[in-house]
């Protein structure tokens, strides 16, 4: 059969690994040990290593509660902390909860009644048996990227001075929505006048033009991290099972209706990148032997701009096929019958 | 315990509560049954050390709207086992901190794990009906039953029922739905499915969006094929004939074509539009960027101005 080897196919091109089932004696991970991280805490192997921290493993539970919270403020920025454990050069996130601070772009810091809470909230977990600590602080970026600004910059160096250790997460509801795949990023600061040794690769993302330049000026300051999900066998068992009731809300679902807004923010703060990198090239005609580095640049942000209308574009397709299937599906009907008879549409009965 | 309830109220429940659950569940469980040091010592001993089960308990809460209640969140409580009661004070703690950041959310009932509701169960539950006069209790089943089909999840309602001349509470299930936003149900998606986190290409994206579609237009299938095949038996007679069923199947058969007007043609074709142009503009984009890469390569490669009139030779 031929799907079989398409399938097979894919899976190869995309390194997917599949996962075997965790049986529950894997689910050790959500032991805490006490005496290990009172240990590890001692050890500080980070104080050294500046990029010791490599990777993350957030739980399902962590990464639900947080996209919720993130998607529920809107366009409002909201934040809120992790709590987990580290496990040699990963930080695990087992679970988040929120803070009842409202987040502006000016707001360096929790004020002291997000303390209170944390502390409150801190102390009633761990009597119902939560027992680990705040290892992070996540935040969300409604329509703008994965990324740290400047304050946010600040804020985590200065965690990262004096709560080590933590971590900065940052997840974007809209474009999760948008492009239907989560959107998030995990990073860890640089101590101050540290230079990193290579530069490291990451994943493009488009930053609308108001926000650039706070983007540009500190991208060097962090690192993202590889953030990996994990679940218990009783979750993936719950999950499975939801499946069956779950597919009608995948069918249902219409990204198309819901983003509007921020689309039509995208086209048009492509519009605006445009024209800035129009008058760039219209410059560089001047001199024909101009430095070949100049237009290296132009080039790549021309390339830039195709290669975000080709993201929008994309989720705007996906989104219209989604549509049409369920017009398909739905709406057809009526083709195949008006040739057999001539009524007109009954109302529909009232359900028993 | 009566089978089904009456009090007439529609229960949406979201998927963040049923994981919140499991992993308060999966959390206690694992803090009592610490994980074997070595392997070697669990293959030693021949047998599987006991694992205890633990009955966890909390709260859930959500907002209720008229005649339809949702479930939105659930936190942990402290039971106390002398008392067979649950901790008042570190209820009423937790309430007022979720209340600072979800405003909206109203205490709905409690939760617990086990797989069926007991008699101590009402005396919980009778305790919370000071602060809702009717709580829920939702009981989720942790056992992992491979064979199991449905949602081990149950909600039950108290009702007053006069048994042996006595009025009584006692627990009636009632049925639910799951309700979800977009954001949850693509991070459920995410989670249950391990789809490809990475940009990847566009095929990849194509085809991870595609599946899922596929997936639920097969269950829609599936679904649909066990519909026509009870009423085909039916039918023949194999089935005796139901005729709510029927009613509801016909009602179900006329609700198709979903939407039909003038209107909705307009609108899908103007989204359709939309789409198509902006289709249209990328490649625009694209086709320029394209060309502005050729030139520049020409203008590099052939260079007017060094050589007069002349074609330098390019490598």
């Amino acid at each position: 059969m031929d799907s079989s080897i398409a399938q097979k196919t894919w899976e190869l091109e995309n390194n997917i690994l599949t996962v075997e089932k965790p049986d529950p004696s894997s689910d050790s991970i959500f032991y805490y040990d006490e005496a290990a991280q009172a240990k590890f805490q001692q050890e500080k192997p980070w104080a050294n290593d500046h990029h010791y921290f490599k990777r993350v493993k957030i739980s399902a539970l962590a990464l639900l509660k947080m996209v919720v919270h993130a998607r529920s403020g809107g366009t409002i920025e909201v934040m809120g902390l992790m709590q987990g454990k580290t496990d040699g050069d990963a930080i695990i996130v087992m679970d988040a909860f929120a803070l009842p601070v409202e987040g502006t772009e000016t707001r360096v810091n929790a004020q002291a009644d997000a303390y209170e809470y944390m502390v409150d909230y801190s102390q009633t977990n761990k009597q119902a048996g939560r027992l680990e600590n705040v290892v992070g602080w996540y935040h969300s970026h409604p329509g703008y990227g994965c990324w740290l600004s400047g304050i946010d910059v600040s804020t985590q160096m200065l965690n990262q001075q004096f709560q080590e250790p933590f971590l900065a997460v940052v997840i974007d509801p809209t474009r999760t929505v948008s492009a239907g795949k989560v959107e998030i990023g995990a990073f860890r600061t640089y101590p101050e006048g540290y230079k990193p040794t290579d530069d490291p690769i990451s994943e493009y993302q488009t930053i609308p033009l108001n926000k650039i330049e706070d983007f540009g000026v500190h991208c060097k300051q962090y690192y993202p991290l590889d953030i990996t999900y994990f679940k218990s066998s009783l979750d993936c068992h719950l999950l499975d099972l939801l499946w069956n009731k779950y597919w009608v809300n995948t069918l249902s679902s219409s990204p198309l209706l819901g983003n509007g807004d921020y689309v039509a923010g995208q086209i048009s703060d492509l519009a605006e990148k445009l024209e800035q990198a129009e008058n760039q090239l219209a410059h560089s005609r001047i001199g024909p032997l101009g430095p070949p580095r100049k237009k290296l640049q132009e080039e790549s942000q021309l390339a830039k701009i195709t290669r975000d209308s080709a993201k929008i574009t994309v989720e705007q397709v996906h989104g219209l096929m989604s549509q049409v299937i369920k017009d398909i599906l739905f709406n057809s009907v009526r083709q195949s019958n008006r040739s057999h008879n001539e009524q007109s549409g009954p109302e529909p009965m009232v359900e028993a | 315990m009566a089978s089904s309830s009456s009090s007439g109220l529609t229960f949406k429940l979201h998927p963040l509560v049923i994981v919140n659950i499991s992993d308060h569940y999966t959390r206690v469980k694992s803090q009592m049954n610490p994980p074997p040091v070595t392997s070697t010592s669990a293959t030693v001993n021949g047998v599987e050390p006991l694992q205890q089960a633990p009955r966890v308990y909390g709260c859930v809460i959500g907002v209720q709207r008229g005649r339809t209640v949702e479930i939105f969140n659930s936190f942990e409580l402290l039971y106390d086992p002398s008392t067979h009661s649950l901790d008042r004070p570190f209820l009423e703690k937790k309430q007022e901190l979720y209340k600072k950041v979800f405003p909206h959310f109203y205490i709905l009932g409690w939760y617990s794990t086990g797989s069926d509701a007991q008699e101590s169960d009402m005396h919980i539950h009778k305790a919370l009906m000071d602060i809702n006069e009717s709580p829920l209790y939702v009981l989720l089943n942790p056992t992992i039953n491979p064979a199991q089909k449905d949602l081990p999840v149950t909600i039950y309602e108290s009702e007053l029922h006069v048994i042996d001349g006595i009025p009584q509470l006692i627990f009636v299930r009632s049925s639910y739905t799951i309700e979800t936003v977009e954001a949850e149900r693509i991070s459920v998606d995410h989670v249950a499915h391990l789809k490809p986190s990475d940009g990847g290409s566009a095929a990849t994206q194509l085809a991870a969006h595609l599946t899922g579609i596929h997936s639920a237009i097969k269950m829609l299938n599936s679904r649909i094929r066990v519909l026509h095949h009870h009423l085909v038996g039916m039918q023949k007679g194999d089935v005796p004939c139901e005729n709510s069923l029927l009613r509801q199947v016909s009602s179900l058969l006329r609700r198709l074509p979903a939407i039909e007007s003038e209107k909705f043609q307009d609108d899908f074709l103007m989204e359709y539009n939309d789409t198509l142009l902006i289709t249209y503009l990328a490649m625009f984009t694209n086709c320029s960027s394209t060309m502005n890469e050729l030139v520049d390569k020409f203008n590099t490669a052939y260079d007017r101005h060094s050589r007069r009139g002349g074609r330098t030779a390019f490598i």
